[in-house]
């Protein structure tokens, strides 16, 4: 699934676009612990996370990781932004909380695979 | 190979994950596989944000060869009091600020070590931590990793032996032999001792020769044995000879024997707690640890988990420049394979005597009442068995082995006899220096010396077995068995090897040939 069809499926808004390489989304994952989200970062992974600081896009560069949701509606920190454009990370926005926003992201992704057989 | 630095500094929660970020950057233009890129990505940033989080300063070292990369991260900080529970997940103690962040969340060392294929760290409350990690390149080679101990590093001037074969008889290892008149070292028995250098005349055996520091960078810190400066030859006053090595540059001097009372003070902590076996044995030489790893390995359990006091040393200032002085090729390999950085260097004491005899004009010959100065002989403890020397070291474990040390709770045993002040490398009269010793100003950084536990397991050594499939291994020990019983039993010591065991070890090996027994008959043969 592409990061913006998934932008899409759990109404997220999507703040910085997604970067050159735009790949399949196979799986998400979700914590509010950085060594959680670095222990199961994929190039092929969306992270969800109630953090909001530039660490994430760090750790989503060190990774290849293609995108990050954010969660609960927050303003993103205004570096976190700025970062994840200079380095082609797609940041999205969902209003929901942690729990939901993965529940609903992870029932997208398999769905869509279950679709494709 | 090529080694890469970079440095971290603590509290900079902006440029945390740069040094990580430049490290991927070489790593991708080597073209190293997702999977190991991926490993060495979270063991780095792991321990990247550890110092940003903890510590003042610190440095990344990446080492990078066809196999494999080394990862070490050190820093200046306030070290881990309890390893053991650093490394349970959940444990953190990182303030709130790197809490509100994500981190602190008590996932970072366990990330680090499943991250690696080898993992170590070690620490020192108010000093400092090193972590270092290995990732291998083929995945497939990872369940088959040993944690092969660093061979030590014997030099041996082979033109200068005249056969006399003295060292191989006297090498509590059986590690040499002499073929065609020249000494032969079997590597994968060296324990590294300095036996060989103290029985040869000829000056056969040393360390490797590095010379002199050149020169010596700002802050520097010397570690020396003691004996060191008690063992100069017209005995001039020990302080003259430390004020001497300052002024090669060195900020301050220390002695080993520092690391070596802290070591034993740990010892004897543990030697009250009765869930431990008893006696037991710091680490107080590395040649111990390899002898015991290799030939007395049920008193592995015995061993207190403690770096020797070298490695101790070493640990002691992770950011500063570090110079020791090694006593022994055990010592020697030790610290010198300990990290991947030139924070530390390792001297053979001839390369700093030579420097202190070209300082003649700040030595002044020692004074009547030092030379005969009070002894330094100190008394065992109660429960307490030291010991000295290649064959009462020897004994004493052996006795060890079989229970036979009743009311004994701690070993002090050194393969030199007086400890590493009286190696042959640092003096040849071990005695005269020894009763010197008491009269040694302590160094200046007296009592700030401490034992660094160490996270690397003792292991069995493989190096006495015959081979790897336990099936060959029987065979070959049958068919030592009748070697054994055609050779004389003389142990004479003209065939090269010290004795007809050894030989006949060697034969089944395909070290030496039968023929090289001058008893045998020509059918025997």
């Amino acid at each position: 699934m592409k990061i913006a069809d998934l932008a899409r499926a759990i109404e997220a808004n999507l703040i910085v676009p997604v970067g050159r390489s735009d790949p399949q989304i196979h799986r998400v994952f979700g914590s509010r612990a950085m060594s959680d989200l670095i222990a199961n970062a994929a190039a092929d992974t969306l992270l969800i996370t109630s953090l909001n600081n530039s660490q994430l896009i760090r750790v989503a560069e060190l990774m290849d990781v293609p995108g990050i949701c954010l969660v609960d509606g927050m303003e993103p920190a205004a570096d976190l932004v700025d970062l994840a454009a200079s380095t082609g990370t797609a940041l999205l926005l969902s209003r929901a909380d942690l729990i939901s926003t993965c529940a609903r992201a992870a029932e997208c992704v398999l769905a869509e695979k279950a679709a494709r057989g | 190979m090529i080694t890469l630095s970079y440095p971290i500094a603590g509290g900079d929660f902006d440029s945390a994950g740069f040094a990580t970020r430049k490290l991927k950057e070489q790593l991708a233009k080597v073209g190293v596989d997702a999977s190991a890129l991926r490993r060495a990505m979270i063991a780095a940033y792991e321990a990247e944000m550890n110092v940003v989080i903890h510590a003042r300063v610190g440095t990344l070292w990446a080492r990078l060869d066809e196999t494999k990369l080394d990862l070490e991260v050190a820093d200046e900080g306030p070290g881990i009091p309890d390893v053991e529970l650093a490394m349970r997940e959940g444990w953190s103690t990182a303030p709130d600020r790197a809490r509100q962040m994500g981190f602190g969340a008590g996932l970072g060392l366990p990330n680090i070590r499943k991250a690696s294929d080898l993992f170590q760290i070690e620490t020192r409350v108010g000093r400092g931590t090193r972590i270092r990690s290995t990732i291998l390149f083929d995945g497939g080679a990872r369940a088959a990793v040993e944690i092969a101990a660093a061979p030590a590093l014997l030099r041996i001037e082979a033109q200068r032996c005249r056969g006399c074969m003295r060292c191989i008889r006297a090498c509590p290892a059986g590690a040499l032999r002499i073929h065609n008149g020249r000494p032969v070292l079997l590597q994968h028995l060296c324990i590294g001792c300095a036996t060989c250098i103290d029985e040869c005349a000829d000056g056969v055996f040393g360390l490797p020769e590095n010379g002199a520091p050149r020169a010596v960078p700002k802050g520097a810190i010397l570690i020396i044995p003691r004996g060191l400066v008690t063992g100069f030859p017209g005995f001039p006053q020990p302080e003259s000879v430390v004020s001497a090595l300052r002024e090669l540059g060195f900020e301050k001097v220390m002695f080993l024997e520092e690391w070596e009372e802290a070591l034993c003070a740990e010892g004897r902590k543990e030697a009250a707690d009765d869930t431990l076996p008893l006696p037991r044995i710091p680490p107080l030489c590395p040649p111990l640890v390899a002898l015991i790893e290799s030939r007395f390995p049920s008193l592995i359990p015995h061993l207190s988990p403690f770096l020797s006091p070298a490695e101790s040393a070493g640990e002691e200032f992770p950011l500063r420049p570090v110079f020791l002085v090694a006593a022994c090729p055990g010592q020697y390999s030790a610290c010198a394979e300990s990290s991947l950085t030139e924070r530390l260097t390792v001297l053979a004491p001839a390369a700093l005597t030579g420097a202190v005899r070209n300082l003649k004009g700040l030595l002044r010959p020692a004074s009547r009442s030092l030379l005969g100065g009070s002894s330094s002989v100190v008394a065992a403890r109660s429960g307490e068995l030291a010991a000295g020397g290649a064959r009462a070291v020897m004994r004493v474990l052996g006795r060890a082995e079989t229970g036979a040390l009743g009311g004994i709770d701690l070993l002090d045993l050194h393969f030199c006899a007086g400890g590493c002040s009286a190696s042959p490398l640092v003096t040849r009269e071990p005695e005269i220096a020894g009763l010197r010793h008491a009269a040694v100003p302590r160094g200046a950084g007296a009592g700030a010396a401490g034992a660094v536990r160490r996270t690397r397991p003792y292991v069995q050594r493989p190096g006495l077995r015959l081979d790897p499939d336990m099936a060959q291994a029987m065979r070959k020990l049958a068919l030592i068995d009748s070697t054994v019983r055609l050779l004389p039993g003389r142990d004479c010591g003209s065939c090269g090897a010290p004795s007809c065991a050894a030989l006949a070890e060697d034969v089944v090996a395909g070290r030496a040939h039968r023929k090289a027994c001058p008893f045998l008959t020509e059918t025997e043969r």
